[in-house]
């Protein structure tokens, strides 16, 4: 099995506040979205997945609560907050910014 | 969000921590059910696809304690190492027990003996900006300290430019009579500035003025803060109410607040401390080229921005100009200038700083103890830290835990120490000699607490250290397969064990050998003889006011009226008076008195103590007499001058001659009734127990020298003390205005003066007990482990024939190795501290080597008896369980 990337350092949060801005999910819910929407190339691992969840909710960025899943079982979904759409905003533009410089960075060194 | 929503948040986790768990642990269950729900799909098989979902999750006590690190406080992990390390030392006592009094007991000693130097040396002086304080002394060829001449201060006070103010202050004990029982105060005569110079003020009324330092000015006098609540009910408008002193009428002008301490003096001395009752205003006149006469002290405030050596430098300039002035008096001195804090702290500084290395070196033992514990213990928890360890603990977690459980130890252990400090200050303080300073600023106080928290922190990580250490190499997988019962450390583990137990050796042998070095010389001054006989004597003093007798003769028949009614009493073997005691360091020089026949060498002259005594005196105290005869009643004030000689000034003055008959006398140019003639040699008594000779001293008549302040002896056949009261009452018969003073038995006189060695042997010598005590517990703590290590071995050993002899001499061997390496090492530590206790003791040299001999091998037979029993036990080993066992 080929062994796939890691998530790069401090994309986690932000990968996570994405995946909840179309609905409340659970934390399986979450892995199981970043995997799909990346096309199987991102896993979270559970270690460090609920380690953030907590400090999104510790920062205020997401809710959580106790509903019914389809199949009728209890879990815990989270929903993104207000504050926590504007600290998405944030992250993805500091993101893309960074993105940006690495790319100039590599196209100049192609030219070469 | 901002911080206080944040936290309000951890709180409510913090207190909802039982639901955060499960609902943490429920959202996991969940997340496992889904993967698993996910595999099963995936067409795995039921079982597989369960440990496949659990093992994806991974490990879940990681997990959980990770996530909740996140919204945690960071103390609650702390307090979760707490609660298991209560856990653990709750389910084994004995260690905990031992481990506690180890630690208990060692910085219970150092936190009291901290309570001391924090008293004594640490505590600034009671003075304002008390760094600025001086004493100012002369020093000459055969005085090396030596109280000033008034002109000679006048002088000094007038032409530096040192001191912001000077000021003298000498001796003066007055009687207080006219309200209720008469008595003797300690009294001090101050020149004007005194308390200025101290940076003192009165409560109430004012100091002496200037004027008041010529005589004649009227009687005045301030009172203490004491004086003024016991004897005059603290009554607030005493400032010009007249007290009778010395049967004069003083007028009170000023009270000394509360706190006002005596800054010490050299002559005639009285402690430091709140010690003075009353100062009178110091007042001289006469002469000014006559400067023989030395006895006031000096004080001195230096100026901001002039150091003690700048002022010394300047002082003794003076000085060289006030030699050529006064060629007769002034030439041959220095002034010393010391600082008042080494003056009144300078003498015990050696003796604590001792004590504190002493005390310090028992804590190192008793950590090297706690060590060697906890590495046993820690090899016996091998297997509990490998199954952390395998769980997935990080090292980092493991070794916190074991510290936390080290730092609880040395914590319980410092406040257990606290308690033994606030016991054992009292008794400390209760062993101090009378004159060591400052006894009454010994408390255990902040700075002790501090320290003894300070202390615990590090005995705590120092003796945690190793077997954390150990910790974070454990290897999980060994630790487990070899179940704690033969570690991989083993061989290395018991290498910093063995040099533990050297190192703790080394140091018990080092206090005791201080303090078998300290016993000798304690011994040594208690098996001196005295030159008297201590048992069996009652002594007093008494000061005859001049006011009522102002002639010799009156004095004289004062004297000798009261002891000829004491040699009548019941039960007195003999009474008389002297103008000083032995070893209460009340003796007076005399000197350039001419001798019969002979000159002083050119540019010295003669000198020597001089005392008074009536002829009873001698008898009462038990002084031999060498040669001539005692005293007696027949020689009267009228009948010719008489002396009596010790054997120091007789070989002194006429070596090798026959002293009775020989005359010296105080004129230059002696005419016929000038000379005195020596009637008796009687033997020596040294200033001080411990002084290295006895000085040249000779005895006056009482009748015919007249002294008004004489100590009083009585030689009892019984118990001294019953004759205290018949002795009151005989001084009230001849005159109800006197007081009584210092009445006390020669044996309490004599103890005072060993005080000091005695002090300091009983504590180093309670050091060294604790720590000969904990050495051993260390050395069996070490060859039991070694001996439960080799039990196979030894089982082994006997199965192929060895005797249980052999076996036991193997372990002996291990052991004796142990012991003399550090004993050796202890004897060379030893003769390299030895300068530091020389100054501490007596008549021993500080490598004596029956000290050294006697100490290494009681060190060498306490070890070996310690490791005796481990030793039997090898023997025990049963060869069939041995073999079974492998």
């Amino acid at each position: 099995m080929a062994k796939k990337p890691d998530l790069l350092p401090g994309t986690l949060d932000m990968l996570i506040l994405k995946t909840l801005t179309r609905a409340p999910l659970h934390g399986y819910g979450i892995a199981l979205s970043i995997k799909r929407l990346s096309d199987d190339v991102l896993t979270v691992e559970e270690g460090s997945l609920y380690p953030a969840l907590q400090r999104l909710l510790l920062q205020g960025w997401v809710k959580a609560e106790w509903k019914m899943t389809d199949t009728n079982r209890r879990a815990r979904f989270y929903t993104l907050t207000a504050s926590g759409r504007k600290q998405l905003g944030l992250e993805v533009s500091q993101f893309e910014q960074m993105i940006e410089a690495i790319g100039r960075v590599l196209s100049d060194a192609q030219e070469v | 969000m901002n911080p206080f929503s944040r936290f309000v948040k951890r709180l409510a986790i913090l207190f909802g921590r039982a639901r955060f768990r499960s609902e943490l642990d429920e959202e996991m269950d969940f997340h496992r059910a889904e993967v698993e729900k996910e595999l099963l799909q995936n067409g795995m098989a039921p079982e597989t696809a369960r440990s496949a979902a659990a093992r994806r999750l991974g490990n879940e006590a990681l997990l959980r304690d990770q996530t909740h690190s996140i919204v945690g406080f960071s103390f609650e992990t702390v307090l979760g190492d707490l609660r298991y390390a209560v856990r653990q030392l709750v389910h084994s006592p004995a260690f905990t027990i031992v481990m506690l009094l180890t630690l208990g007991l060692s910085i219970g000693a150092n936190s009291a003996i901290f309570s001391v130097i924090d008293g004594v040396l640490l505590k600034t002086l009671p003075y304002p900006r008390a760094d600025r304080l001086v004493r100012v002394f002369l020093s000459s060829a055969s005085f090396p300290k030596f109280p000033l001449n008034p002109f000679d201060f006048r002088d000094f006070r007038a032409q530096n430019r040192s001191f912001e103010s000077m000021a003298i202050f000498t001796r003066g004990d007055v009687q207080l009579s006219g309200t209720g029982e008469p008595a003797r105060l300690n009294g001090f005569g101050i020149s004007n500035g005194y308390f200025h110079v101290l940076g003192l003020q009165p409560e109430l009324g004012r100091e002496f003025d200037q004027k008041a330092e010529i005589p004649g000015n009227g009687l005045q006098v301030i009172l203490s803060d004491r004086m003024w609540r016991t004897r005059f009910n603290s009554d607030p408008a005493i400032v010009g109410r007249k007290i009778t002193l010395n049967m004069q009428p003083f007028t009170i002008i000023g009270v000394m607040p509360a706190g006002t301490e005596h800054p010490g003096n050299e002559y005639h001395a009285v402690a430091y401390g709140e010690s003075v009752d009353v100062w009178w205003p110091f007042s001289f006149a006469g002469d000014p080229n006559r400067r023989g006469s030395h006895y006031v002290e000096g004080i001195a405030r230096l100026r901001d921005n002039v150091t003690v050596e700048q002022a010394r430098a300047e002082l003794n300039a003076i000085m060289t100009q006030l030699g050529r002035e006064h060629p007769n008096n002034d030439v041959g001195w220095t002034v010393l200038v010391i600082p008042l804090y080494t003056e009144i702290v300078g003498g015990s500084r050696q003796m604590l700083l001792v004590l504190l290395g002493a005390v310090g070196m028992v804590l190192l033992i008793a950590c090297a103890n706690a060590a060697n514990l906890l590495l046993a213990r820690a090899s016996a928890r091998q297997r509990e830290l490998a199954v952390r360890l395998a769980m997935g603990a990080p090292r980092v977690r493991v070794m916190r835990q074991l510290l936390t459980e080290s730092l609880l130890l040395s914590f319980a252990g410092g406040a257990l120490g606290l308690l033994l400090a606030l016991g054992g200050v009292n008794f400390l303080v209760s062993l101090l000699p009378a004159d060591f300073p400052r006894t009454h600023d010994i408390h255990v106080s902040g700075p002790v607490f501090a320290f003894t928290f300070l202390i615990s922190i590090f005995t705590g990580i120092l003796f945690g250290l190793a077997p954390a250490w150990q910790a974070a190499r454990t290897d999980p997988k060994e630790g487990l397969q070899k179940g704690g019962r033969t570690t991989t450390g083993a061989s290395h583990q018991s290498r910093l064990r063995s040099a533990l137990v050297v190192s703790e050796v080394c140091l018990a042998c080092v206090l005791l050998i201080g303090a078998g070095l300290m016993l000798r010389s304690l011994l040594n001054q208690l098996h001196l003889d005295p030159g008297f006989r201590q048992e069996h004597v009652l002594t007093a003093s008494i000061s005859l006011p001049h006011e009522q007798y102002k002639t010799n003769a009156v004095t004289g028949r004062f004297y000798q009226q009261l002891t000829a009614d004491l040699s009548e009493l019941p039960g007195v073997e003999g009474a008389g008076a002297g103008s000083d005691l032995p070893w209460t360091g009340w003796d007076e020089n005399a000197g350039g008195f001419t001798i019969e026949g002979t000159k002083p060498p050119p540019g010295k002259e003669f000198h020597a103590r001089y005392h008074m005594a009536t002829p009873g005196y001698f008898k009462a105290l038990g002084v031999p007499l060498i040669g001539g005869r005692y005293f007696n009643d027949g020689d009267t004030e009228t009948s010719r001058q008489i002396i009596i000689v010790n054997r120091a000034m007789a070989d002194r003055y006429w070596p090798g001659e026959n002293v009775i008959g020989k005359r010296m006398s105080f004129e230059d140019n002696p005419k016929e009734k000038d000379w005195m003639t020596v009637v008796g040699e009687v033997g020596d008594i040294k200033d001080q127990p411990n002084s290295p000779r006895a000085e040249p001293g000779f005895w006056w008549l009482e009748s015919q020298a007249s002294n008004s302040d004489m100590s009083v002896v009585l030689r009892s056949t019984s118990n001294p003390e019953l004759l205290a009261d018949a002795l009151r009452n005989e001084v009230r018969r001849l005159n109800p205005e006197l007081a009584v003073a210092d009445v006390q038995v020669m044996d309490r006189i004599v103890s005072a003066s060993v005080a000091t060695p005695r002090f300091a042997f009983v504590l180093v010598g309670m050091f060294a007990g604790l720590a000969v005590l904990l050495a051993a517990i260390g050395t069996y703590g070490v060859i039991s482990y070694s001996v439960s290590m080799r039990t196979v071995e030894f089982g082994l050993r006997m199965a192929l024939g060895a005797q249980q002899r052999d076996v036991l001499r193997l372990v002996l061997v291990q052991a004796a190795k142990l012991t003399l390496e550090g004993t050796a090492l202890g004897v060379i530590a030893s003769l390299a501290f030895a300068r530091v206790l020389k100054s501490l003791i007596f008549n021993v040299s500080p490598t004596d080597p029956a000290t050294f001999l006697a100490v290494g091998l009681l060190v060498i037979a306490v070890a070996l008896i310690a490791c005796y029993i481990p030793a039997r036990r090898a023997t025990q080993a049963d060869p069939m369980n041995a073999l079974r066992a492998e």
